[in-house]
């Protein structure tokens, strides 16, 4: 597997409508293209290998799962880890021969893209910085009361950034990416090692897996981070967890399930949520959004 | 004079300016602002279309700072966008300082439930129903997801922007009022189960740690002493372990995966962690 100028430049594109400040816009673009398990169709599509890509953007979606939101603070840019990383972790994983199902490939998948993705981050603060040149042209053309200017300064002006800090980037990565990649397999291969070699090999190339291993605790506990406020809030994420992992219920089949209780959460806390109001007038309490409609 | 009534188009375009534009051009000093007065522009510009001394005054309105979570913050721009209406109409009540009052007021806390439901539960909890669907690498969860929350967000947005139009500050009482606080709940509880599927689903952490006897044989395999007392009990203290280190001891995201790295080093060489590489 290998990527060339072409491909590597639809890339560039794709890393340009999906980051943070991207010009998707935030539901297309950040919300929908920057998250892994689609960056990983789309990387699938243009390199030609559907399930490779899924498998490797929903290995990576786990570590990102609970990403960055406009009003907090910059952990990665998505732009990297789905259209940088994903296409090395792909090449990755062909280069050394490994099954993207597998354990070790989810793995060598996570802690491949994780690294690269790193560098969103660099990719993030260059756009950012860049935008103000054309905020202040913007604020110019406001105090001239030039007002047909500012979709200029919002939507195309922008792309200047993007083309610096994500096209040329993604090109730039993905096309030198590869001989990388080669390299380390070179270096660091998974078979075939004299027994001299095992240990100062052995040790990095388990660290590499073990990591891979690890790094989607950290995009669960940031996602726990913005559910749990104190020590009940763990229950109805252990009770999901051991749905899939002590009785073997499905995703899909587990949100199903999650949707009883959230309904029986939702009647309870109206009850008592009603219970003064009933008191107050019982007929208003029936349908509160639309008794509000008719009080304007 | 007659009343000034916004045009169904001009409201179009501004929510669509909106839910397009809110953060394409995006700085750490100014952040969604330009999205906003990119935003407002149609209005502006039907209502005071004879008027440029108005129309600046109404402008600069929308200078000041804002930053929120777009997807609801949607109903902040519709609810300005009626109450530009009415001084447009000459209400009295409506200045540049009550405008931008609300708006300070407001973008703090929608941004506080925003980011909880939008982005730490909505997403996630589509992600994850996605990710149950991607088994084998089948495209049929990511289209899953592409679809339904492209719908989710657009129509929702519409509904909040024109529903901030329609009742003005009204609107906002119902996300933060009781039926609000209720579904918030409900939601939160759904995610969390969800998100503990998920991580039991595609997260493995296991370790290779055992004790033989004197025939070579494992006497005491620590994987499966763990998984006998709760299945995954490995992944769930490493997950809980993150939260802990992020929630409690203010550890950043990339601190935490440094940790990490070093963590599975050690874990490496003294024999806990072996991800059964065939050498």
């Amino acid at each position: 597997m290998s990527i060339n100028l072409f491909q590597a430049i639809i890339l560039g594109l794709f890393a340009s409508l999906s980051s943070m400040p991207g010009l998707g816009g935030t539901s297309i673009g950040n919300y929908t293209l920057g998250r892994p398990l689609i960056g990983g169709l789309i990387c699938g599509i243009v390199l030609g290998d559907i399930p490779t890509g899924i498998m490797v953007g929903a290995a990576m979606q786990v570590v990102y799962i609970a990403l960055v939101t406009p009003g907090g603070t910059v952990s990665a840019d998505v732009r990297a880890v789905s259209y940088i990383g994903i296409p090395l972790a792909m090449i990755a994983l062909k280069s050394y021969g490994l099954d993207p199902a597998s354990a070790e490939g989810t793995a060598l998948a996570t802690s491949f893209g994780t690294m690269v993705g790193t560098i969103g981050t660099v990719l993030f603060y260059g756009t950012a910085t860049m935008n103000l040149v054309w905020q202040h042209m913007g604020w110019a053309w406001v105090d001239k009361r030039e007002y047909d200017k500012l979709p200029l300064v919002d939507y195309v002006l922008p792309w200047i950034s993007h083309i610096c800090f994500s096209l040329i980037p993604t090109v730039i990565m993905c096309m030198a990416g590869e001989p990388v990649v080669n390299l380390i397999k070179e270096k660091l291969p998974m078979d075939g090692i004299p027994m001299k070699t095992l240990f100062t090999v052995g040790i990095p190339m388990k660290t590499l897996f073990t990591v891979g291993a690890l790094l989607p605790c950290v995009g669960i506990a940031i996602l726990l981070k913005q559910i749990v406020r104190n020590v009940l809030d763990f229950v109805p994420y252990l009770t999901g967890f051991t749905l899939a992992a002590s009785m073997g219920v499905n995703l899909v089949a587990s949100t199903v399930i999650a949707g009883m209780f959230a309904i029986l959460i939702y009647k309870l806390k109206m009850l008592e949520l009603r219970k003064p109001a009933a008191a107050a007038s019982s007929a208003a309490a029936e349908n509160g959004w639309d008794d509000d409609e008719e009080d304007i | 004079m007659a009343e000034k009534k916004l045009s169904k188009k001009a409201l179009s375009s501004g929510f669509h300016r909106w839910y397009y534009g809110n953060l394409t051009c995006f700085s750490q000093e100014h952040m969604q602002t330009f999205g906003y007065l990119c935003s407002m522009l149609p209005l502006c510009k039907e209502l005071y279309a004879d008027d440029p001394d108005r129309m600046a005054e109404s402008m600069d309105t929308y200078r000041t700072f804002f930053n929120t979570e777009p997807q609801l913050g949607a109903i902040i721009v519709g609810v300005t966008a009626g109450l530009e209406e009415a001084r447009a109409n000459g209400a009295e009540d409506v200045d540049s300082e009550t405008i931008n009052g609300l708006r300070a007021g407001l973008m703090g806390p929608i941004a506080g439930i925003g980011d909880s439901l939008v982005v730490g539960t909505v997403i996630p909890i589509l992600l994850g129903i996605a990710m149950g669907m991607s088994g084998g690498g089948s495209p049929a969860g990511a289209i899953f997801y592409i679809i339904v929350w492209n719908l989710f967000a657009y129509f929702g947005m519409r509904f909040l922007y024109f529903k901030g139009y329609d009742m003005g500050t009204k609107a906002v009482e119902f996300l933060v009022g009781d039926i609000g606080t209720a579904i918030r709940e409900a939601v939160t509880t759904l995610g969390g189960i969800v998100i503990g599927a998920v991580s039991a689903t595609w997260v493995s952490v296991k370790t290779s740690f055992a004790l033989y006897n004197e025939a070579g044989e494992a006497y005491m395999v620590l994987q499966e002493k763990l998984d006998s007392v709760f299945p995954g009990l490995l992944t769930a203290i490493f997950v809980i372990f993150c939260w802990w280190l992020m929630a409690k001891k203010r550890f950043s995201p990339l601190k935490v995966m440094g940790l990490l790295v070093v963590i599975a080093f050690v874990g490496v060489l003294v024999g806990f962690f072996n991800p059964g590489l065939s050498y």
